[in-house]
């Protein structure tokens, strides 16, 4: 069996606010397996959030660790964290946070900037990406010319670009209408099943977190119940 | 460190077309303004300087090496000089030594003031020419001695605070109470020069009722044999009885740059203040920018950009609008302020939008950028990423 990708333990996150301490995660323990879809669902301010930030690298928790592909996470220094983001996580955003001023195709080029390769080859990635979420032919548009669910598609492209063995995302739903969420979610299965992704997603929506191969209940920073899904990435009823 | 592309921080610009027109325009304004400064500056310093040339050597009263219309030496200096000095410049058999008046006479030219204002009006023998090698005569003839003649610089109506016309040849000028006909025009250009009334040595000391010269000034020869500065110095030394000494006339036109140094620093001082306003008003600009995409600022540092990449990304961005607004300032200060005239107490000068002078131009426009920026990025990118997210 192989070893998880992603290990919490003890996981904790405080924030002080004036006076008031909030701790929205509080002493979380999770194994995460390479390719595993999870959903994390729950009420607002139960953490989800809090959890997802935590493993997509861009907030440190206050205790606890957290290894990630076997790298101590929590202690990287943020110029390696920043490195770290752009080679391991892929990050989908609820409002697609797609940058207004550039096309489709330069909006999903923009995480392989980080990266050392020729100007071809980043060119192949990016089609590639454009043609996998099947929005290549809105590749010179800007996202003010595509619907919430073009942008959206976009913005995986975006997410997936690099290649990132974790893919994260935040309510990736929460903006569309009932059609466009039902195709992004059929479009986030596909990448866990056939390309072997590991992605971890926040959602209010029942619906959309039975896609996932395993759900988890946060309360007030506490795992509150792990449930398999109904209807799993593979389809399955389980 | 990678960075986002250019084609980003170019395009931001376009975002609100308002912002970046006030950003343009703030920019040009400073610029502007920055540019006026330097071009007063230079056009000042530039003009004393040029006046002043290194192979003349100007023989001046004792006493009188700041002012030379305080100066008063014996009429036969010059010629004493041609005699004793060897190796002066010549040409034609003409040494060139030039016995000069200067003083500050009331003019009334034109609709100009009934009361005339001062300038300095220069007594000259032809040779006068031949030392000031910057001067020429633009227009007309030399005054003849004995017809009231003069030449009028080309500025001189500006610091008579009358038109060019008003000074036209031909027309009539009054000195001192006493009516001169202008016979031609003199261009000294970018020299205070180009601000003074010239009139034959001899009608000058005889309306001033004067039998003494302000200063000689002879031109050093070149080549073998040639005299040195020492060589007229040692002359002024020897003649006691003549109470003369000796000076470069760059030197002497340096020390009245050095007279006018304040002045140049109050225009400065009057520059920078002007420009921190302009600092202020390009950090409100650039915040409200920035303000705006805190959450795109999130996102980029969550694909892994830095946030030395982003900030770079910004300063490209505010420095390419405030260096557009520098471009389109020196372009008006070329066509607009290059050569306006500008009096002063030593006559007038212009402007002079020279390289130098649009290079602090456009380092205005690039430090207006920078110092704009720098705050404001400093003030979007401290959040932390997760709180940037959440930004609308």
């Amino acid at each position: 069996m192989s070893e998880p990708l992603i290990q919490c333990r003890s996981l904790t996150r405080t924030y002080t606010r004036g006076t008031e301490t909030i701790t929205p995660l509080e002493r979380l323990d999770l194994d995460v397996m390479p390719g595993e879809f999870l959903a994390l669902m729950g009420p607002s301010g139960s953490g989800k959030t809090t959890l997802l930030n935590l493993i997509a690298g861009i907030d440190r928790p206050t205790s606890g660790t957290l290894h990630i592909g076997g790298i101590d996470v929590g202690g990287l220094s943020r110029s390696r964290l920043a490195d770290w983001r752009s080679r391991a996580v892929g990050y989908i955003f609820q409002l697609y946070n797609l940058v207004p001023v550039l096309t489709a195709y330069e909006n999903v080029e923009l995480p392989l900037l980080l990266h050392r390769m020729s100007g071809a080859d980043r060119h192949s990635r990016v089609a590639a990406a454009l043609d996998l979420v099947g929005i290549t032919d809105r590749a010179d548009h800007y996202p003010r010319q595509l619907s919430g669910g073009q942008e959206q598609r976009v913005a995986i492209a975006r997410a997936i670009v690099a290649d990132p063995a974790i893919l994260v995302a935040d309510e990736p739903t929460g903006d569309l209408d009932k059609a466009s969420a039902a195709a992004i979610m059929e479009l986030l299965g596909r990448l866990s099943r056939e390309a072997g992704k590991t992605l971890i997603m926040v959602s209010h929506d029942p619906a959309c977190a039975a896609h996932a191969g395993r759900i988890l209940h946060l309360d007030k920073g506490r795992l509150v119940e792990h449930a398999a899904a109904t209807v799993g990435a593979a389809g399955v009823t389980t | 460190m990678q960075t986002l592309p250019f084609t980003y921080s170019a395009r931001n610009l376009g975002r609100s077309r308002l912002r970046l027109l006030l950003s343009v325009m703030g920019s040009a304004m400073v610029v502007l303004l920055v540019l006026a400064a330097g071009g007063f500056v230079r056009g000042m310093t530039t003009g004393l300087e040029r006046t002043g040339d290194e192979a003349n050597v100007m023989i001046v009263g004792i006493g009188s090496e700041e002012s030379i219309e305080r100066s008063e030496i014996p009429a036969s200096v010059a010629s004493l000089l041609d005699a004793s000095v060897p190796g002066l410049r010549t040409a034609f058999g003409t040494t060139f030594v030039s016995p000069e008046v200067q003083v500050q006479l009331p003019v009334v030219a034109g609709a100009g003031s009934p009361e005339g204002r001062l300038v300095l009006v220069r007594g000259v023998t032809p040779t006068a020419l031949l030392v000031h090698s910057q001067c020429q005569i633009a227009q007309g003839h030399w005054p003849r001695s004995g017809h009231n003649e003069i030449l009028v610089g080309q500025l001189a109506h500006t610091k008579l605070g009358v038109s060019a016309a008003a000074l036209a040849v031909g027309s009539t000028v009054n000195i001192d109470g006493r009516d001169w006909i202008v016979s031609g025009r003199l261009a000294a250009p970018r020299s205070v020069i180009d601000a003074e009334i010239w009139m034959p040595l001899a009608d000058l000391k005889e309306a001033t009722r004067r039998l003494t010269d302000s200063c000689v000034i002879a031109t050093l020869g070149t080549g073998p044999g040639a005299a040195e500065f020492a060589d007229v110095a040692a002359f002024a030394r020897q003649r006691l009885d003549l109470e003369i000494t000796a000076m470069t006339e760059s030197s002497y036109y340096a020390r009245l740059a050095g007279f006018f140094a304040p002045v140049r620093a109050v225009v400065w001082i009057t520059a920078g203040l002007i420009g921190l306003g302009g600092v202020f008003g390009g950090l409100n600009t650039m915040y409200a920018a920035f303000a705006s995409r805190v959450r795109e600022l999130g996102m980029l540092q969550c694909l892994g950009f830095r946030r030395s990449a982003i900030v770079l990304s910004m300063l490209q961005e505010s420095c390419l609008a405030t260096a557009s607004g520098a471009l389109l300032a020196s372009a008006a200060a070329v066509f607009f302020l290059d050569g306006v005239a500008v009096q002063f107490s030593m006559g007038a000068f212009g402007l002079l939008i020279d390289a130098p002078a649009l290079l602090v131009g456009l380092g205005a426009g690039l430090l207006l950028g920078l110092l704009g920026t720098i705050a404001p990025a400093y003030r979007c990118l401290k959040l932390p990423i997760s709180e940037s997210l959440k930004s609308i």
